[in-house]
């Protein structure tokens, strides 16, 4: 009862430490989903009207939806000094960032109409128009990255980037203790031990030592696949049956050690990648604000119509 | 407040951003956007001009272009120059760069290039019909967030439709229905939707030509089919009308192709049954000769035969000044041939007149034609070029002009050169101010000097004499009237003429005539107005010349002036040689010599010796050929006296009566072929008895030596010149004669109806209904607010779309017509009052032949699921179009 205990405190541990995944229902992330979707669509689309009834009123509607790509460009640079004079309190940081992505959907549609539906055709164009997709395409990516996380699997939200080694460490001693460990009150009568606690010893010696030892399935991270995971849990699973009910238990305490390990390296693998797109994503938008401020001097400079 | 599900389901992870910035990422950030701006500062310096800022291609019809600053006015050549155009400036700026390829009117940057006045008519028009038009949703939205009220009003920027750098195969003249819309008043949906129904389409004003379509199948061609099956009737609708090379107008065929098979005699007045078949241009009214000479009017030499009317033409001609506008303003309400009544300003007013007329005929024979008449007070005050003033008097030749001269008025030269000349002359042209005038009346044709003395005699300030000596004194009548009055006025004046006026204009004659005057006439010679070939015309309007470059040479300094007169003087020493007589055929001036040495004869006979200044030229040569240079002015006399041979000569001619004689002119006996010879005695008798009767000038006409039955009007039956009693006659040549035509453009627009004026009447008596040419039977007079009368001599042209909203190309819709053809759309409306319409001047009053075009049946096609129902589709936006003219190349020279 004793070894029990210890192995479901082992296992609950392993889960408190965890990244946890966050339940999240199926339903309300659809209709959340869809919500987003349908606002952003919606305004899009009202954006995308108001551009030509500008245009319809003998004005250069490169104007109306210009100023407007401008001034979404400024709250989003907005948000980035914010964040980066520590301004913003938790909360409000959170809220900013919500609209930021939300703002940054926006966006797509202005930008889409600003450049009239076409492909750039000189080269300060073509530079401004990259540098613009550029931006956009890490940060959608960075808003995929954050869906995936919570949405798929989930991290704790407490764990950075730099503790994902030492807790992995932390994991390949907890599994190694359990596996190792073996029946006191066998032990104290002198009866000769069961084979269960070698088959396990097995297991982990050919499955989950290397397992625990560093990063694994990085490939199978980034496409979100479970695969390696399953097929871990389907070893433990095939021997149950075979062992006594101590001995499940014991597995039971492994089963959830190599989930969280795996979760570990999902996490450790999205963490890179937040600051991988990130570093694209800042640098590009600073060079792009430089090319934004010389488009609209030059517009503004050989402007000969209407605005 | 708790965030949305699905915003924080995107949320980025909170650990990134609460983890302090990454140094690394901003430094790198930073280093990124440092390249970036030395890059395009690099890129600024070794980039050749501006182009690489560029938005994207030019279209191609602008592909040439390759500065910035073409265009963008405000941006310079250099790299950095652009920045200019970040100061604000003039909105239009570039837009008028645009209208230095692109030639557009004044009203280029208004709504549709149109006229203020226009505009406001067509809005004024559509509110209207805006009240019962609905109005599709997203028009009230645009109407409210973006209206174009205070855009259009600025004016419209050529940029604001044409928007450029959208690749080379953009089409620049794209503009959306939408956009159309935003301005107009009327917003509706589409064309199958709630566009207006059409407003009397396509007739926005009657015809230009008067053309009853009704009456000519109903009425016309049947009778002339019944007449004569020979003539040309038209079968189908296109055998007059066709659609031109624009295609955008139905095109009448030519006037030879059409209305010449009946209308063509009309206009040669073949058809005509009553009055004259020419027009009367020039003529010698007729005057009350009686009551001027009791009121002692010194009016000189006129016929007394005469019974013509002053023609407007001349009305034309003399009113070139502010007086002489005055003086026919006078003579205009009175009677000339009954001046029993007329007080002493009218009686006055009527001498001034008869000067006038004679100095029109002087000047005529003694200028050329564009000189006489180049500042006839028509045509906006512009000179006249000589090409329009050949048009104007459909170039009569001067001999035509001379020999009613010399019938109506022999001593013409005489009397205009004794006449006083007043400072006036100078700054009135050539017009003439009576004062005074030492000429009294003398009803008579005057026939070279035989009368004169006779009449001086019986005259009221009889110096006669003193003129005729002093005509040949002028140096000759044609030379420069100014000099020519001048050197004669102080001989000619009342108080020498009596008490040894012979005697002094004698001398001053003589001395004048002297080789030894040598100066004086090379003075006077160089006193001349060089005459130079027509200058080039500056303003042509339908081909003709309104404005010449610059006075005719008339001020400027002839090139080798010095050896003109150098010339002058050598042949004045010759034979004071004035005219051209030399110049003419031998034929010509063999003719010429008679005629003189008739003259001379007569002269002689009369023993007047002041009738050696005679007027023609003819005698003139004679004088400079045959006075030998060497003679004094005593001697001078001789001449006037004939030798024996001349005297037989001279009986042999009277004997004749005339028939064989040269011009009645000179004569003044053989006036007239149907005058009997007595009559010629007769009046040779009178006068050689010394009788001061006035003589009747029985007939005017030409004199002819060959018997002939032709009338002179039917003479002149395809057209031209031909006299007839004291009026000389144009008969209209065919359709578009120039003569007819020139008068009607130039006097139309000073032919307001409220106001009478000289060119009003040459108006109207050329458009009124019995006019010879018959113009305006078939071109419509239109009257122009305040801007006189315009005869529409110009069928529906492209050039007359010019303004127009709306444009139609017939060809696309052949084919699509059933068996009613034209008449699918065009219906004829027979009871309508076609003709009538035109009985007054406006011509957006009127009933048209045809009923209107109704939008339903374009409709029927013109629909959002079968052809094209696009604004632009029939109607266009620059409604007197933009021109690209063609560019102005030099020849190459070597």
């Amino acid at each position: 009862m004793i070894l029990a205990s210890s192995y479901r405190s082992a296992g609950r541990r392993a889960t408190e430490r965890s990244i946890g995944l966050r339940s999240v229902s199926s339903a309300g992330f659809l209709s959340s989903q869809s919500g987003q979707g349908i606002a952003i669509a919606a305004l899009s689309g009202g954006l995308l009207w108001l551009v030509w009834i500008y245009g319809n009123g003998l004005r250069d509607p490169r104007y109306f939806d210009g100023w407007v790509l401008a001034g979404g460009m400024s709250l989003q640079l907005g948000f980035h000094i914010a964040t980066k004079t520590a301004m913003l309190s938790p909360k409000l940081a959170m809220r900013w960032r919500h609209f930021h992505v939300f703002l940054g959907y926006l966006l797509i549609a202005a930008f889409i109409s600003h450049s009239n539906f076409t492909l750039p055709d000189t080269s300060f164009e073509w530079a401004l128009w990259a540098s613009f997709v550029l931006v956009t395409l890490t940060g959608v990516f960075g808003t995929y990255l954050a869906w995936s996380l919570k949405a798929k699997r989930g991290i704790d939200e407490r764990i950075g980037y730099d503790r994902i080694a030492t807790r992995r460490a932390e994991l390949a001693q907890e599994v190694h203790a359990v596996v190792v460990t073996t029946d006191p009150v066998a032990a104290a009568f002198g009866l000769p031990a069961q084979p269960y606690d070698a088959w396990i010893m097995d297991l982990y010696t050919n499955h989950l030592r290397d397992f625990f030892q560093g990063p694994q399935n990085l490939t199978a991270h980034l496409i979100g696949s479970q695969r390696p995971l399953k097929r871990l849990t389907d070893e433990i699973d095939k021997l149950s049956p075979y062992i006594d009910r101590q001995g499940q238990e014991k597995l039971n305490a492994v089963r959830t050690l190599v989930v969280e390990k795996d979760r570990l390296d999902f996490a450790r693998v999205y963490l890179g990648l937040t600051k991988g797109w990130m570093f694209v994503h800042v640098p590009v938008t600073y060079a792009l604000i430089v090319m934004a401020i010389l488009h609209i001097f030059v517009v503004y400079a050989f402007s000969s119509g209407d605005w | 407040m708790r965030s949305p599900e699905w915003l924080r389901s995107v949320g980025l992870a909170q650990s990134e951003t609460w983890a302090r910035p990454s140094s690394a990422r901003d430094r790198f950030a930073i280093v990124l956007a440092l390249v970036t701006i030395v890059g395009l500062a690099t890129l600024f310096v070794f980039s050749k001009g501006t182009s690489f800022l560029m938005p994207g291609p030019l279209a191609s019809a602008h592909g040439t272009i390759e500065k910035c600053s073409t265009c963008h006015t405000k941006s310079g050549s250099g790299q950095l120059s652009w920045v200019r155009g970040l100061v604000a400036a003039d909105s239009h700026a570039d837009s008028k760069a645009c209208l230095t390829c692109h030639k557009m009117p004044e009203t280029a940057f208004n709504a549709h290039s149109a006229p203020s006045d226009v505009l406001q008519q067509s809005t004024e028009r559509l509110t209207k019909i805006a009240v019962a038009t609905p109005q599709p949703q997203s028009a009230r939205a645009q109407s409210f967030a973006f209206p174009t009220m205070d855009l259009v009003a600025g004016g419209v920027t050529c940029a604001t439709c044409h928007q450029e750098h959208q690749g080379v195969n953009f089409n620049l003249n794209k503009i959306s229905d939408e956009q159309c819309r935003s301005c107009h008043v009327v917003k509706f949906d589409s064309f199958d939707g709630n566009h207006p129904t059409f407003d009397n389409y396509p007739f926005k004003r009657r015809t230009r030509i008067v053309y009853d379509h009704a009456g000519h199948f109903g009425k016309h061609f049947p009778e002339v089919a019944k007449k004569d099956a020979a003539k040309r009737i038209p079968e189908t609708c296109s055998t007059c009308h066709n659609s031109r090379e624009d295609k955008l107008v139905m095109a009448v065929e030519s006037f030879d192709k059409t209305c010449s098979t009946c209308h063509l005699d009309q206009i040669t007045g073949k058809e005509r049954v009553s009055g004259p078949k020419g027009i009367a241009f020039l003529s010698l009214p007729g005057l009350d000769l009686e009551s001027l000479k009791k009121k002692n009017a010194a009016i000189g030499e006129w016929p007394d035969a005469s019974e013509a009317a002053l023609t407007p033409f001349m009305k034309v001609m003399i009113s070139r000044n502010a007086r002489a506008r005055a003086l026919l303003q006078t003579v205009d309400s009175l009677n000339l041939q009954d001046l029993s009544t007329a007080s002493d300003e009218q009686i006055e007013a009527v001498t001034d007149l008869a000067w006038e007329i004679k100095s029109l005929f002087y000047k005529l024979i003694s200028d050329k034609a564009s000189d006489a008449l180049g500042d006839l007070n028509i045509g906006s005050g512009a000179k006249l070029s000589p090409a329009l003033v050949a048009d104007l008097t459909a170039s009569i030749p001067r001999d035509v002009i001379i020999s009613a001269q010399q019938q109506w008025l022999p001593n013409l030269a005489t009397e205009m050169a004794s006449r006083q000349v007043t400072s006036e002359q100078d700054r009135d042209g050539w017009s003439t101010v009576t004062k005074g005038s030492p000429i009294a009346v003398s009803a008579s044709p005057a026939p070279s000097g035989e009368s004169d003395p006779v009449q001086a005699a019986a005259s009221v300030t009889p110096d006669v004499s003193g003129g005729a000596d002093t005509a040949p004194a002028a140096g000759g009548e044609w030379s420069d009237t100014a000099t020519a009055a001048s050197d004669s006025s102080g001989d000619s004046s009342p108080d020498s003429g009596t008490d040894g006026g012979d005697q002094t204009a004698s001398t001053d004659t003589s001395s004048s005539n002297e080789p030894d005057s040598d100066d004086d006439t090379a003075a006077n010679e160089a006193k001349k107005p060089v005459k130079f070939d027509p200058p080039a015309c500056v303003v042509r309007v339908l081909g003709q010349c309104l404005v010449s470059n610059g006075s005719e040479g008339g001020t400027a300094q002839p090139k080798g002036a010095a050896g003109k007169t150098d010339a002058a003087k050598s042949k004045a020493a010759n034979s004071n040689e004035t005219s051209s007589a030399d110049k003419m055929p031998p034929a010509m001036r063999a003719g010429l010599r008679d005629v003189m040495q008739a003259a001379d004869a007569d002269v002689t006979r009369a023993n007047a010796k002041a009738a050696h200044g005679a007027t023609d030229s003819g005698r003139r040569m004679v004088v400079a050929e045959n006075q030998p240079a060497s003679k004094s002015a005593g001697q001078s006399d001789d001449l006037l006296y004939p030798t024996e041979e001349e005297l037989r000569e001279m009986k042999a001619l009277n004997a004749g009566g005339g028939a064989a004689a040269g011009p009645p002119g000179v004569t003044g006996k053989a006036s007239t072929s149907n005058a009997p010879p007595e009559a010629g005695a007769t009046i040779d008798a009178e006068a050689s008895a010394g009788v001061p009767t006035a003589r009747s000038q029985t007939a005017a006409s030409p004199v002819i030596s060959i018997e002939s039955t032709v009338d002179a009007e039917s003479w002149a039956d395809y057209g031209g010149w031909y006299r007839q009693d004291f009026a000389m006659f144009y008969r209209p040549a065919g359709h578009k004669d120039k003569f007819i035509y020139s008068w009607l453009f130039l006097t139309g627009p000073q032919a307001l109806k409220a106001e009478a004026s000289p060119a009003g009447a040459v108006f109207d008596y050329l458009t009124n209904k019995d006019a010879q040419g018959s113009c305006t039977k078939c071109h419509s007079v239109d009257d122009i607010k305040s801007k006189g009368r315009l005869v529409n001599f110009a069928p529906l042209s492209i050039e007359s779309k010019q303004g127009r909203f709306t444009s139609f190309v017939h060809e696309p819709h052949f084919g699509t017509m059933d068996d009613r053809g034209c008449l699918t759309c065009h219906t004829l409306e027979k009871d309508r009052a076609y003709l009538k319409s035109y009985e007054q001047g406006n011509p957006q009053s009127f009933a048209a032949n045809f009923g209107a075009v109704k939008k339903d049946l374009c409709q029927t096609c013109h629909s959002s699921t079968k052809a094209r129902q696009d604004c632009l589709l029939c109607h266009k936006y620059h409604v007197n179009d933009a021109i690209t003219p063609i560019m102005t190349t030099k020849v190459p020279t070597q």
